[in-house]
């Protein structure tokens, strides 16, 4: 009798582990900045990912070609460094055996990993702004999230046209990303009929704006743009600027840090601010997702979260419909195809052909928000036609 | 803007930064000076001190220079502990001492990285609003620092000169053996040394905790300028750290604002070379 009921124990058991054996796992990469000043976007981004893996797997994971997996998100930090990324990037993709990164933030770090990636076939949704990180050589790289290049110019033709701006003033952070918002942005003030009178370049740590500052408006600027800066690092320069006395327009073409400037720089020097924003809170999709996060995390999220939720969301139904989850060329083509696929933001497609020579650009909706009382008001709507 | 106007303008920002930058430096000095020890966990009291004002007035609400006194204390006597549990073996060993000062640095940062997450967070302001003095403008919340800087120094200044604490610390600096010979307690003199040096890099940074914001990291970007006004003005010299503060706050805000950014950080590191060249103990540091 003992023996019986130790046998039958043991099959039992044996049965057990195989058939938890028989689950998978999905290992998705977060190549995410989560110290230092670009933290808050990489931590929204791994939050996203996150939050779309729950989601696959409280259905008991994600089943692709007849199997169930279950999602596991794999976060790394980068500092927002290249070579950084590059380190962590070789350890997902050869140790850890990746082939879905989200991720990085930054648009060095994505420009540093791609020889990784795209030898190694690693489908990598980026949140680097630079154009040069999406092309037709470079087939498994993707960008969620709209970038300065596709809101710069409606946005500012608007906020140009209805105050009357001619003058503005920037500064940047020295690299990669700072750069190329510099150059995009000088062109679209030039395009919308104002000028970028005076910019400035400064060390991605820095903290002491004020000599900085006091350079822009000794050129009598109308508006200071905040474009490219970190939320952190945005949140300082408006709390500066309006130390130093500067009473013009602050604006914020692009990179969603409103709740991070109001922290930093606090409510009553936010107040005014012109803000791009990606995300219409009124949105039901948005809504539920803004509380889903707040649920898990407890914390305000990043504007760009949402763009990472739909983006790794629309990775698990490139799988599904490539009927695998190790056949990243077959899950990449799937993925191209993908069209008015519902999620957080709303309708999203894939555009940016005539930009990159690739549609691997998600194509939302944006916003054009005004901050009172520590809440951004939309005041325009926009698509990359234009806003109102 | 009138060019004599920005002139003013950049002259005060300066001499706000370089009291600021002096805050940061005196106590690693004081340290240097005592200990011979190059302590490269300042950066992290600074950031201690930081995060113990930031919790002491967001959680506790104690008002704001009642935390930074609190903080001195605390950051006083975590500087004892570390430096009679971690330190002592080095006292006379520069190099181990500073490699030891690195791998403290570490363990603190990540410590408090592991312990508050890697958001800045940001302080409430002390004060709001701007002086106008003339047609310069100065922000109060660092016209606040400036002035509390300066409390702190003269006090620093009256507990060295006229304190028997303070003249044996200045004993010890000048001559160890000697000082010893008269008594003076190397065993207590150290530790106090350096609590106090680190006490002050905590009340640089429970200052400086509303002006700029609170992470891990702060603590980074400071102890270079720190580094720079301590070499500049002679490793062990008080008054070197004041007049190299100055200048390098000064040098800087006129360089950031005439011309550029990185042409500002190249002319700082020129002239930290130059002196380094020219003077290698400093301005007012003794030949060594």
């Amino acid at each position: 009798m003992k023996i019986r009921l130790l046998a039958a124990g043991l099959c039992l058991g044996l049965a057990a582990t195989t058939s938890h054996a028989q689950q998978e796992t999905l290992k998705i990469g977060a190549l995410v900045t989560l110290s230092g000043a670009g933290a808050a976007w990489g931590q929204g981004m791994q939050h996203a990912a996150e939050l779309a893996a729950d989601d696959v797997n409280a259905e008991g994971g994600l089943e692709v070609g007849g199997k169930r997996y279950k999602v596991e998100v794999i976060p790394y930090d980068d500092k927002y460094q290249a070579n950084e990324a590059v380190t962590v990037a070789n350890r997902l993709v050869f140790e850890d055996k990746v082939k879905y990164i989200i991720g990085p933030v930054g648009s060095a770090p994505v420009l540093a990993i791609q020889p990784i990636t795209e030898k190694n076939g690693v489908i990598v949704m980026t949140l680097g702004f630079t154009p040069k990180a999406l092309g037709p050589d470079k087939p498994y790289t993707f960008r969620p999230n709209v970038t300065t290049a596709e809101v710069s110019q409606p946005q500012i033709d608007w906020v140009v046209a209805t105050r009357g701006i001619k003058k503005v003033g920037a500064l940047f952070p020295n690299d990669e990303t700072g750069q190329a918002i510099a150059r995009d942005l000088k062109e679209a003030y030039g395009k919308a009929g104002a000028e970028l009178a005076a910019t400035e370049f400064f060390e991605r740590d820095r903290v002491d704006f004020v000599p900085l500052l006091t350079r822009i408006m000794a050129r009598r600027v109308d508006a200071i743009e905040l474009d490219g800066n970190s939320p952190a690092t945005a949140g300082l320069l408006v709390k500066q600027a309006r130390e130093l006395g500067f009473d013009g327009a602050i604006i914020r073409t692009g990179g969603p840090a409103t709740q991070d400037i109001i922290n930093v720089a606090g409510k009553d020097a936010a107040e005014g601010l012109l803000v791009h924003t990606p995300i219409d809170p009124s949105l039901p999709s948005t809504a539920a997702y803004i509380e889903k996060y707040d649920k898990k995390y407890k914390r305000a999220m990043n504007g760009f979260s949402p763009s990472f939720y739909d983006a790794t969301h629309l990775l698990f139904e490139a799988m599904r419909r490539a009927g695998t989850v190790e056949d990243t060329d077959r899950v990449r083509q799937e993925l191209e195809k993908i069209s008015g696929f519902k999620g957080a933001l709303g309708e999203v497609s894939w555009t940016g052909k005539d930009r990159y020579g690739t549609d691997h650009q998600l194509d939302a909706p944006f916003y054009v928000a005004e901050v009172k009382d520590g809440k951004e008001v939309i005041r325009a709507r926009c698509t990359s036609a234009g806003c109102k | 803007m009138d060019f004599l106007l920005l002139l003013g303008q950049a002259l005060v920002n300066g001499v706000v930064v370089g009291m600021l930058y002096l805050l940061m430096a005196v106590g690693f000095t004081l340290v240097f000076g005592v200990m011979r020890v190059v302590n490269f966990a300042h950066a992290e009291f600074y950031m201690l001190g930081a995060f113990g004002t930031y919790l002491l007035v967001t959680q506790w609400q104690v008002p704001f220079l009642a935390s930074v006194l609190v903080t001195f204390a605390l950051a006083l006597c975590l500087g004892w502990v570390v430096e009679w549990l971690v330190l002592k073996p080095f006292r006379h060993d520069e190099l181990n001492g500073m490699i030891a000062t690195i791998g403290l640095a570490m363990i603190l940062q990540n410590g408090a990285l592991m312990i508050f997450g890697p958001d800045p967070q940001s302080m409430p302001a002390v004060v709001r609003g701007v002086t106008f003095v003339g047609d310069l403008v100065i922000p109060n919340s660092r016209l606040y620092v400036v002035m509390f800087s300066l409390a702190v120094l003269a006090a620093l200044w009256v507990f060295l000169r006229h304190s028997r604490t303070g003249r044996s610390i200045r004993a010890v600096v000048e001559d160890l053996e000697v000082a010893s010979a008269y008594g003076i307690r190397a065993r207590l003199v150290y530790p106090l040394g350096f609590g106090i040096g680190v006490g002050l890099a905590a009340i640089a940074g429970g200052l400086m905790a509303p002006l700029f914001s609170v992470s891990p990291f702060i603590g980074t970007a400071p102890m270079l300028k720190a580094f720079i006004v301590v070499i500049v003005g002679g490793l062990g010299s008080i008054p070197g750290a004041a007049l190299a503060g100055l200048l390098l706050g000064i040098a800087e805000s006129f360089a950031g604002t005439f011309l550029s950014s990185s042409t500002a950080e190249i002319l700082i590191f020129a002239l930290v070379i130059a002196m380094l060249v020219v003077r290698p103990s400093g301005l007012l540091g003794r030949p060594d």
